[in-house]
């Protein structure tokens, strides 16, 4: 099952850093997403598009996750040449990710 | 309700943002203010490259189309705060007072406030800028802006001089929302508790159609209503929480999912949300859905502001160069990797020049439309090359290569290119007491 079929995220930039946060539509997924999306796991989802390190912060008033991924968008809005300069369709890749 | 409580909405998001739901929450006679973020992280350093150009330019550009709004929105007693001064708040102040003057709205007081632009403090400290690894100093005349982010104190007062417009350059843009709230329920800007309150409000506040169902949709698993049709957010605030919602009739969606999805949107520790003005805890915010597209919001905490004030610094970093052309049909990926290959070779002599370079594959359905689509291939690839170096020659034979692929492998067509000045802005802090703002009242 995808993560997308229990879970919805947003993403957003600050410099070259990039915040995902994730929630659980069903409350009682919850520790499936804590168990399932550690930082590691969401390393290896984006392989080389994030250099720097991903922490997590849990939020469990709202049965979601805060991924922060450094050094994650080819140098930040201003300076990167990617397609996608912000970084907004990285919510889609967490999603994709395996639970 | 028994406390004291203001209505506030928001007018803007960003510099482009749309006009017509600013429009219709200023007449909707539902709000007493309305807060205007007009800047992401570039646009300032876009603005004061303006300004070099002509010292009457660098603020924002929507101020004549916004004069509507202000004359009858502050005739109905409404007040406006927003950033619309960019990298010149005094001309934004001049564009809005001889605007108002022209449709015969005189009396109005516009405060501006100025002390954003910390060009000269970040140069005297020799600022370290921690993501270009480096410190003001070694950008010697590449440094082309600094400017600081203010919090709501100047804010507040503007709003005790009486202002019904309040226009600043670098204003933060929680602190749009924070200056008004505690200006009109008194809160003392010290009293963190009700400051991460009021930071929490600003926060859902200021990225206008993300609490309303913007970048939300996912189809078949997350749809609203009419999303041709969004609105910006309003809300009722009080000392317990905030009641957010949108105006009647209007699309999207205001409920638990998109407004936890605003709520840690462009947030690291959820604990430590720092602003000018606080240090915001959102980790045991909670949100109750109390209405159709209502939600009440409240449990956000507070403590100390920090000492130092972020800002942004804008380097001159040359130019950035962008082109594009496309392959469709049968092996269309084989082409285009092959048209990598050659527009590689082909630069090998500039690599020296080049500080970045990429080139990848896009493509849908531009070429053939939806009749053909292969089972085991893309239908059309596009390949883009993007480049950015300080040398403009390096990055225009770069683009041109784009063009050559007319005559590369066969069939590439569809060349766009485009070559713009690259000005990056990157992230740097200063000690709080080295800012000093003014506030300055004209009348219109």
């Amino acid at each position: 099952m995808k993560l997308r079929e229990i879970a919805y995220a947003r993403s957003g930039d600050k410099g070259d850093t990039s915040n995902i946060c994730v929630f659980v539509y069903d409350p009682a997924h919850y520790n499936l997403l804590l168990e399932r999306i550690t930082p590691q796991v969401v390393a290896d989802a984006f392989g080389p598009l994030v250099l720097g390190d991903v922490t997590r912060y849990e939020i469990p008033a709202h049965h979601g996750l805060n991924l922060v991924l450094t050094q994650a968008l080819g140098g930040g809005v201003s300076l990167t040449l990617r397609a996608d300069p912000h970084g907004k369709s990285f919510q889609s890749l967490i999603l994709d990710i395996d639970v | 309700m028994g406390n004291p409580s203001v209505l506030i909405g928001c007018g803007s998001a960003y510099a482009n943002d749309r006009l017509g739901p600013a429009f219709d929450l200023a007449r909707s006679a539902r709000v007493r203010y309305l807060g205007f973020d007009c800047l992401a992280e570039r646009t300032l350093a876009l603005a004061q490259l303006r300004k070099l150009q002509n010292p009457q330019a660098g603020q924002d550009e929507r101020i004549d189309d916004l004069v509507p709004l202000v004359a009858e929105f502050t005739a109905a007693g409404g007040r406006i705060v927003g950033n619309f001064g960019a990298a010149n708040p005094r001309a934004a102040v001049d564009q809005f007072a001889a605007g108002l003057r022209a449709v015969g709205r005189t009396g109005v007081r516009i405060a501006m406030i100025e002390g954003d632009d910390v060009l000269n403090q970040v140069r005297q400290e020799d600022l370290e800028l921690p993501e270009l690894q480096t410190t003001v100093g070694s950008l010697g005349d590449r440094l082309v802006s600094a400017h600081a982010y203010i919090g709501a104190e100047p804010i507040v007062e503007a709003l005790e001089a009486d202002a019904d417009l309040v226009v600043g350059g670098r204003l933060a843009d929680p602190s749009l929302f924070v200056g008004p709230i505690c200006h009109e329920l008194g809160w003392a800007l010290d009293d963190w508790e009700l400051l991460g309150q009021a930071t929490l409000v600003g926060h859902l506040l200021e990225c206008g159609v993300h609490s309303t169902g913007g970048n939300f949709e996912d189809p078949p698993y997350r749809t609203v209503p009419d999303p041709h049709n969004l609105a910006f957010p309003f809300a009722a605030v009080d000392a317990t929480g905030a009641t957010v919602t949108k105006l009647p009739g209007t699309g999207g969606a205001v409920n638990l999912a998109t407004t936890r999805t605003q709520l840690y949107y462009e947030i690291h520790d959820p604990r430590r949300y720092l602003t000018p003005d606080v240090t915001a805890d959102f980790l045991n915010v909670r949100i109750e859905e109390t209405g159709p597209d209502m939600v009440h919001v409240s449990g956000a905490q507070g403590s100390r502001r920090p000492d130092t004030l972020k800002v942004l610094v804008g380097v001159d970093m040359g130019w950035k160069g962008v082109g594009e052309a496309s392959f469709a049909g049968p092996g269309c990926l084989d082409r285009a990797r092959r048209a990598d290959e050659i527009i590689r070779r082909r630069l090998e002599s500039w690599s020296e020049e080049f500080d970045d370079l990429r080139i990848d594959l896009q493509g849908w359905n531009s070429l053939f439309g939806d009749q053909y689509r292969p089972a085991d291939e893309p239908a059309e690839v596009r390949l883009r090359l993007a480049v950015r170096s300080r040398n403009l020659a390096a990055v225009r034979a770069a683009v041109y290569e784009a063009e050559y692929l007319y005559f590369g492998p066969a069939g590439g067509g569809g060349v766009v290119t485009s070559v713009t000045p690259m000005i990056a802005v990157t992230p740097a802090y200063l000690p709080r007491e080295r800012v000093s703002t003014n506030v300055e009242v004209t009348v219109s």
